[in-house]
């Protein structure tokens, strides 16, 4: 039989700072390891341990992955000392996905906090493959200060795509940052203001509109209780819940939540799903 | 079903035929410094031991031991082996009692979902364990005092879905076959049994009606109006820290309880490699739930063990269709808080009424 605890060996392809602690890194596996947006893998340190993430990169992109990690811990870390050429250990991916399928024709928001938005970019990559058919996406993000954000370079990339607008704010005043500040919620306030040219004849309705939202716990909380207040259907909010996966595998319980265990009925969770746990982020 | 009855001295014999061919574990009774301990499992090597003791209430440790390791290597790196390297020799355990045999059931669930129609994974190293054992299994002479299966659905003996149960008597013992690999077991065994007899099957029958009814008796008083498969227990934190107030989370109770699967994934330097052990784990631990960045969504000890007690009866029921306190009592029995499930779902039950 198959050993599903077996690691994957994966180069290190390549290795970019985003900021003072976070890194993207690209693997090539040994053997391809396809995913779809959203779902995680378990990156294995030799030696040191597994930790889950999610890829940042586009999941059409099968024979490499590319990972966003913050140094958090002892594994990343770890990792962290490693060079170009190296190897560690991938196994997944595991997990549900962003049920894409679902999303034709939708106002999308993209809403991500500090680290949190490299697992949305693997979803943003893919929605960008087929822009056209999604009415609107809006991608806000907060970061703690203008030198913790990540893909700075790319973020204006981003905003070129037809339909497409980008908000950043950061959660104090900073020397020098002329934009937004506070929690990422301010940046929910203006959500039918689309900043693109054909804005008239796309207009946002809150009925027609699908959430996805990734950062720390008490982001995703306020986040949630914004979306609900500005009447999201709970089931169209999808949380990256954020529990300690170590198996992946459904078994080893470390990411139980109730009845779930988070590594096979999330990470990708709707507020409706979440809603009978008292404080679930 | 076939029923035949045996002495203990040909028991013995049989238990060394199995030996031959089998890896067979049987429970046995220790003396500490004069001190009477619960039977436990031992490996019969040469000859059956002596101290064989199948009479009483359940052995020390639950089955899990010899199909889910405490501690296993699942895998070895760099050029690790795409196929599971499973150690599995064909085992028989003699000695799980109906509590236990309930426990496994979980562990099907959890590990061997194609079988036993869940959506999990397959898990390669509990299967090929789990195909290659035959459990016999043992009903309950004596009650011990925690012990409550009656309370939970369950019941002392066995009268279904089993390889081979023994039923012991005063003076020899009633062995049935249940399936296919119970049936291998008793082959060209016609030598050391007879016919069970009239009398025979009344004495196991009061035998298993007074074991019953002295749990039932001796669970009176933790009786509460919800019945077992329908608790919802809620979060009141006041009940819960009543609950915990001598909990030390030194996770004896996950180590013990027939239907704990959860593990811990642990990575280590072996062989001019790396290999990757898998560990029972304790939900108990304040680092279970952690996550990257000092994260917890249950950091403080009442909600770890309110998680452990609502595992048992809810979320498991919710998931896997089992509540999963199978009423052995091994959790009271080891805690060194003497920290009693009945008493906590009594406690917790009361609270919420008054609420």
């Amino acid at each position: 039989m198959k050993n599903l605890y077996r690691p994957i060996e994966s180069v290190i392809e390549d290795i970019k700072k985003e900021t003072h602690n976070i890194t993207t890194y690209r693997f090539r596996p040994k053997e391809p390891i396809t995913f779809k947006a959203g779902q995680f893998v378990e990156l294995t340190v030799p030696g040191v341990g597994e930790a889950p993430f999610t890829p940042s990169s586009n999941p059409n992109v099968h024979d490499t992955m590319e990972i966003t990690i913050m140094r958090v811990g002892c594994v990343t870390e770890a990792l962290e000392k490693l060079k170009v050429g190296d190897t560690v250990g991938i196994r997944g991916p595991y997990g549900n996905w962003y049920n894409m399928d679902d999303f034709d024709d939708k106002n999308i928001v993209i809403v991500g906090g500090g680290v949190g938005l490299a697992p949305l970019r693997s979803l943003i990559l893919a929605l960008f493959e087929n822009v056209e058919k999604y009415k609107s996406i809006s991608i806000r993000y907060g970061a703690r200060t203008p030198m913790d954000i990540v893909y700075a370079d790319v973020l204006p990339e981003w905003e070129k795509h037809p339909n497409v607008d980008v908000q950043l704010t950061i959660d104090e005043p900073y020397p020098g940052w002329q934009g937004t500040v506070g929690v990422v919620t301010v940046l929910l306030e203006d959500l039918p203001l689309l900043t693109t040219a054909n804005v008239d004849d796309l207009p946002f309705t809150v009925e027609n509109a699908v959430a996805c939202v990734c950062g720390p716990p008490i982001m995703l909380k306020f986040v949630n209780m914004a979306l609900l207040e500005k009447g999201f259907d709970p089931n169209q909010i999808y949380h990256s819940m954020e529990r300690n996966m170590s198996c992946g595998l459904g078994k080893c319980g470390h990411c139980m939540m109730g009845e779930y265990y988070i590594c096979k009925d999330g990470a990708v969770m709707t507020a409706a799903q979440v809603a009978k746990f008292e404080d679930p982020f | 079903m076939k029923e035949v009855f045996i002495g203990r001295e040909n028991l013995l014999k049989l238990i060394g035929r199995w030996a031959k061919d089998h890896r067979v574990y049987v429970p046995v009774t220790f003396d500490i410094m004069n001190h009477p301990e619960t039977p436990d499992y031992e490996l019969v090597k040469e000859e059956v031991p002596a101290s064989l003791e199948l009479h009483g209430a359940c052995p020390a440790q639950t089955p899990k031991s010899f199909l889910f390791y405490s501690r296993e290597v699942v895998s070895k790196y760099p050029n690790s082996n795409p196929e599971a390297e499973v150690e599995a020799p064909p085992t028989v355990i003699v000695g799980p009692r109906a509590c236990d045999l309930e426990g496994l059931r979980k562990f099907d669930k959890v590990y061997w979902s194609t079988k036993h129609f869940t959506e999990e994974y397959d898990d390669p190293f509990y299967i090929e364990k789990r195909e290659n054992a035959t459990i016999v299994s043992v009903d309950c002479t004596a009650a011990k005092e925690t012990c409550f299966c009656t309370m939970v659905g369950g019941k002392p003996y066995i009268d279904a879905d089993f390889d081979l149960n023994i039923s012991p008597l005063e003076n020899g013992y009633v062995i049935t076959v249940g399936s296919e690999k119970g049936e291998k077991l008793m082959a060209g065994s016609d030598d050391l049994t007879s016919e069970v007899t009239g009398a025979h099957r009344d004495e196991q029958k009061r035998i298993r009606g007074s074991v019953t009814e002295a749990i039932e008796r001796q669970n009176a008083q933790f009786k509460v109006d919800v019945p077992y498969d329908k608790h919802e227990l809620g979060s009141d934190e006041e009940a819960w820290a009543y609950v915990t107030r001598d909990c030390v989370g030194c996770g004896a109770c996950n180590r013990a309880c027939p239907t704990c699967t959860c593990f811990l994934l642990w990575d280590q330097k072996a062989d001019g490699g790396y290999e990757r052990t898998r560990n029972w784990d304790t939900c108990l631990s304040i680092g279970y739930a952690r996550t990257g960045g000092g994260g917890n969504s249950r950091a403080n000890l009442p909600q770890r063990l309110e998680n452990r007690i609502r595992c048992k009866l809810e979320y498991s029921r919710d998931r896997y269709k089992l509540v999963t306190c199978t009423g052995c009592g091994r959790c009271i029995d080891v805690c060194m808080g003497r920290i009693d499930m009945r008493e906590a779902i009594k406690h917790v039950v009361t609270e919420m009424a008054k609420a």
